[in-house]
């Protein structure tokens, strides 16, 4: 059995040695020296991911041959995706995400099934169901990636760059992140509370696409075209999901402290030390986010603080939680207070993530050059 | 003041004030402030300097107070937490450790100290050992010491950020002008005639400063704007734009913006010239430069003035953006004052397809203005564009910046030109080609009838001299006046039947006297007329006959660059890297003290376990130390 795992982390290893430097020599002459070392990077951080994590090796490996799949189907063709049977209701990135968006909803049912049953089949169907719609959604964005190319070699860019792609980008992320904690505290109960979130944003997905055509590849404005858009804006949603976690279990903390559901529900102890665990986390990754786009801002703008809205509000964001860490391990507060709290937090985030780019103007809207 | 209540307050206060200044609009002209708001409240909030938070003196305040708390918080905490990280508490007391929750018996049938120690070592404790007199035995052991230098490493950090923040704000510029020492400048004068009051020199260590540069120019000083006026920054180097290019993807949105620039150091004369654009800044003699906007630059434009409501000629103009022409034209003067040229327009004018934007062309944006001072805008486009399924040539005028562009449609002729429509206004204004028209359609429409055809004639001759002075509008006009209710609409039908036949007829006659040119070459030229007729008749409210047709431009681009000098920034990221650090430290570092007593005669040991965050991990890492230290000794 060990000698099995260890064999299988082999292979997961090399085929991601072999995944990179394969890019590395094709592509290397549209690299410059930032991506390269992004790119090496992010081979330590999948490797290690793999390695502690062997539900997440097995993701990987998903998408990367769903994704070679299509690239394979497409045959460098845009258009056979309105001819190929799989690529147009499987693997095309449309196909891929709306598939994604109708899993979510699916598991958020059997979640709540399961939080009342507790049938050990219900869980797994749910939770399978969640890596799957996982799966097609970060599928969805590696092809999307491809598309671009596609469409024109200059258009080409990686598929966080609008508010379309960072709302799939918001659900895989939040789903991964959830998972990882499922298995860690082994309770599939919370899935009840963390799907509606994701579901949330699928809901604002399908309608951003459907109302606004807003799934139209587009081309990068100038000021995005930066190497430190694919660290910042990860990074970023990292925060984002794991505050919005927090704000769920908080939720269900809530319940819970009501006298709500305490048959169903994890004891309070659990959900509070996942809500500080999951705050944490998200403050590691925001303040790193927030680094890099002072970073980058420098970079493009000339200045690494211009108090632009975005800016601002991702310090207020950063405030808001910096206080939360304090109250809660230096003064020991525990309790409604805090769960409260996280819970206004989701509201402050979800404004920096979304309210900054509907009400207000400023560099990140990209109005102007 | 270095309590964490009265940290949390000031958080909050930042906050806050930050909220305030997203959701205001910063640093607009004051005009328009006082537009939105009134001038009672303009005066409120100017006042409080909330059009500028972020530069304001009580938020720089309260800036200082966070960083005197939060400096006093580290001072007070750090020598404590430092004592600490050497210490190992070895002088504890049994009944102290038997007092902790997580303290244990444990019976341990061989009792093996090195191995012991090992093993506690394997586990990344530290371990010290100390026996008493008594000859007891006490292990003590931590790990994860770190995690108390993490506050120190996050606190210094937000400290030494704060510093470089401040460092390249602009305080000491703020105490200059409070001294009188600088004054902003709210006149726009030529730059010989700024005061030294208002100019900051080559040595000033820290600024954000704009230059404007046409393509060929060449400068040596930056503007700082700042409240409602600026400020001259002189630079090191003179700069020059030898070139500025905009890239488009072939979907017509830009791509890249790129500055070819050449730098000449007043100090050395050493000279670099280099490309810079979005992303990509470039730093010459400790000045950062950056593309940050374009503009026109003044463009050179070749332009045909026509009189769209009489045969006079058409005259030429020599004009540039960002100057005035002036033309007196049948007795009236007028300006023309030329604000701005694009290359490209992107536009979404197929609304039937649901996105369809496309490149239609030049255009330009002007006004002119009459005798009395009044002015329109116009906006107009060079190339023609596809609008049902015909081509136009559209210019836009609106009498004010708040109103939208309302479009005269041009026609464009067959060979693609305005030429065609202008001769088609020529001949609808010629009085003989008229006349000729007329006879001619009255003859064959009424050949075969014998009405009375000179009455016919001469109201049809009036019926176009209406037209001729003020379109179809002057047309209902006169029919709401002269004819009854009830028969007013069949009469606005036949009125409009006559005007498209005549007009198609002049039009019929000039190709048959002008052959060779083919400007009428079209299928179906009653459309062409009808076109040509509906703009000939909007032109009456198109604000003045005159039209402008770009025949050629020259185009000149600005290029708006930023020059910094930021000496905070080092520290900034300096600061920045030590928050990433002390927070890893702080939160994934989690501190252990260990101790293990052994009484000399004692079958069993006493362990006890302390950390400083009670997370719920550490009751099962407890678990595991327990059963570690249970196998080991029964083993030995
Ligand atoms: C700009 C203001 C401040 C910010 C952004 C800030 C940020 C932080 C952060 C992020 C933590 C880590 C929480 C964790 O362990 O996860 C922390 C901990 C802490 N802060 Fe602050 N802090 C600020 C001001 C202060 C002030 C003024 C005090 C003094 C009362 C203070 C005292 C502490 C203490 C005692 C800890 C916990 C140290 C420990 O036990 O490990 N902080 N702070």
């Amino acid at each position: 059995m060990k000698d099995q795992v260890s064999l299988y982390n082999k292979i997961f290893i090399s085929s991601l040695v072999a995944l990179a430097s394969y890019a590395l020599i094709k592509f290397h002459n549209y690299m410059d020296g930032y991506e390269i070392a992004i790119l090496i990077s992010s081979i330590f951080a999948f490797s290690w991911l793999g390695f502690s994590w062997a539900n997440f090796k097995n993701f990987f490996i998903t998408i990367f041959l769903l994704s070679f799949l299509s690239i394979f189907l497409y045959q460098g063709n845009l258009f056979i995706a309105e001819e190929d049977f799989f690529l147009k209701y499987f693997l095309s990135s449309q196909s891929a995400i709306m598939w994604m968006s109708a899993l979510y909803p699916l598991s958020l049912i059997i979640y709540w099934f399961h939080l009342f049953n507790s049938q050990e089949f219900s869980g797994k169907l749910a939770s399978s169901l969640v890596w799957i719609a996982t799966t097609l959604g970060t599928s969805g964005l590696l092809i999307r990636w491809y598309e671009s190319y596609l469409i024109n070699i200059d258009i080409g860019h990686i598929p966080i760059s609008n508010l379309y792609e960072v709302f799939v980008l918001f659900c895989i992320i939040t789903a991964l992140i959830y998972m990882y904690y499922e298995e860690r505290i082994g309770t599939k109960k919370l899935g009840a509370f963390i799907l509606v979130i994701i579901n949330i944003a699928v809901g604002f997905l399908l309608w951003y696409s459907f109302a606004k055509g807003a799934h139209e590849i587009q081309p990068l404005v100038p000021a995005l075209q930066s190497y430190w858009m694919k660290i910042h804006v990860p990074a970023n949603f990292i925060g984002y999901g794991a505050f919005a976690i927090a704000a769920m279990v908080s939720m269900a903390y809530l319940v819970v402290d009501k006298g709500w559901l305490t048959k169903y529900l994890p004891e309070k102890e659990v959900l509070e030390d996942m809500t500080y665990r999951t705050i944490a986390i998200g403050f590691i990754f925001f303040t790193i986010a927030t680094i890099l786009g002072a970073v980058w801002a420098a970079e493009a703008w000339g200045g690494y603080w211009s108090w632009d809205p975005k800016e601002t509000w991702a310090l207020i964001v950063w405030l808001n939680y910096a206080a939360w860490l304090h109250l809660r391990l230096i003064k020991g507060l525990r309790g409604n207070l805090l769960a409260w709290w996280s819970i206004i937090g989701l509201f402050i985030t979800a404004f920096c993530f979304l309210g900054v780019n509907l009400f207000l103007s400023g560099l990140h809207s990209y109005g102007e050059l | 003041m270095s309590s964490m209540r009265f940290a949390i307050t000031m958080l909050s206060f930042v906050g806050i004030a930050s909220i305030i200044g997203t959701i205001l609009k910063q640093k607009q002209p004051y005009e328009s402030y006082i537009i939105k708001f009134g001038q009672f409240w303009f005066d409120i909030f100017k006042h409080l300097d909330l059009f500028n938070v972020y530069q304001a003196i009580w938020f720089l305040i309260i800036l200082v107070f966070l960083i005197t708390s939060t400096s006093l918080c580290v001072v007070r905490n750090s020598p404590s937490i430092l004592r600490e990280y050497h210490k190992f508490q070895d002088q504890i007391r049994e009944k102290s450790l038997r007092s902790f929750k997580h303290s244990y018996e444990i019976k341990i049938p061989i009792f093996n100290k090195l191995n012991l120690i090992s093993l506690l070592e394997k586990n990344s404790f530290k371990v010290r050992q100390k026996s008493n007199p008594s000859g007891d035995l006490l292990i003590v052991a931590k790990k994860g010491s770190f995690q108390k230098l993490g506050y120190i490493f996050t606190h210094l950090a937000i400290i030494v950020i704060s510093a470089g923040g401040l460092l390249d704000g602009n305080l000491i510029l703020k105490t200059q002008e409070l001294l009188g020492l600088k004054e902003i400048q709210t006149q726009d004068i030529p730059l010989s005639e700024i005061p030294s009051k208002s100019r900051l020199n080559v040595n000033n260590f820290s600024y954000r400063a704009n230059v404007l540069l046409s393509e060929g120019e060449k400068q040596d000083v930056g503007v700082i704007p700042s409240k409602d006026g600026y400020l001259i920054q002189e630079l090191p180097f003179s700069i020059g734009l030898k070139d500025f290019n905009i890239e488009h993807y072939s979907s017509g949105q830009p791509k890249s913006y790129e500055s070819d620039l050449i730098l000449t150091s007043k100090s050395t004369g050493k000279t670099k010239e280099q490309k810079i654009s979005v992303n990509k800044p470039l730093t010459f003699e400790g000045v950062t430069i950056y593309q940050s906007d374009f503009q026109d630059g003044g463009t050179k434009l070749k332009i045909m003035v026509t009189d769209l409501q009489s045969n006079d000629k058409p005259q030429t103009m020599n004009a540039e953006v960002f100057k005035i022409n002036n033309l007196i034209y049948m007795d009236q003067s007028y300006s023309f004052e030329f604000d701005d040229f694009r290359l490209f327009n992107i536009l979404d004018i197929d609304s039937s397809q649901k996105k369809n934007s496309q490149n239609v062309g030049p255009n330009f944006t002007y006004k002119i203005r009459n005798q009395s001072g009044q002015a329109n805008e116009y906006q107009t486009y060079q190339m023609p564009m596809k609008l049902d399924g015909r081509y136009f040539f559209v210019s836009g005028m609106r009498p004010t910046p708040q109103e939208d562009y309302k479009f005269l449609k041009m026609p464009a002729d067959a060979k693609g030109s305005l030429e065609g429509f202008f001769i088609f206004k020529n001949l609808l204004l010629d009085k003989k080609n008229i006349e000729r028209a007329i006879n001619k359609v009255i003859l064959s429409s009424s050949s075969s009838k014998a009405v009375n055809t000179d009455n016919l004639k001469l109201s049809t001759s009036k019926l176009f001299r209406t037209f001729q002075q003020g379109g179809y509008n002057a047309i209902a006009l006169s029919i709401d006046k002269n004819i009854p209710g009830t028969e007013q609409e069949s009469a606005a039908n036949a009125y409009i039947k006559i005007i498209l036949l005549v007009a198609n007829q002049i039009l019929l006659d000039y190709q048959s006297t002008n052959i060779l040119d083919k400007f009428f070459n079209f299928e179906d030229l009653p459309l062409f007329t009808q076109d040509a007729l509906n703009a000939y008749s909007d032109s009456f409210f198109y604000g003045t006959p005159l039209f402008l047709e770009l025949k050629e431009f020259e185009h000149v681009q600005a290029s708006g660059l930023q020059l910094t000098k930021s000496p905070g920034k080092f520290w900034v990221y300096l600061g920045s890297i030590m928050l990433v650090i002390g927070i890893f430290c702080m939160i994934y570092i989690q501190e252990v003290r260990l101790w293990i007593l052994k009484k000399k005669n004692s079958k069993n040991i006493l362990l006890t376990l302390t950390t400083n965050r009670h997370h719920l991990t550490f009751d099962s890492y407890v678990d595991e130390i327990k059963n570690k230290i249970n196998a080991l000794s029964k083993k030995g």
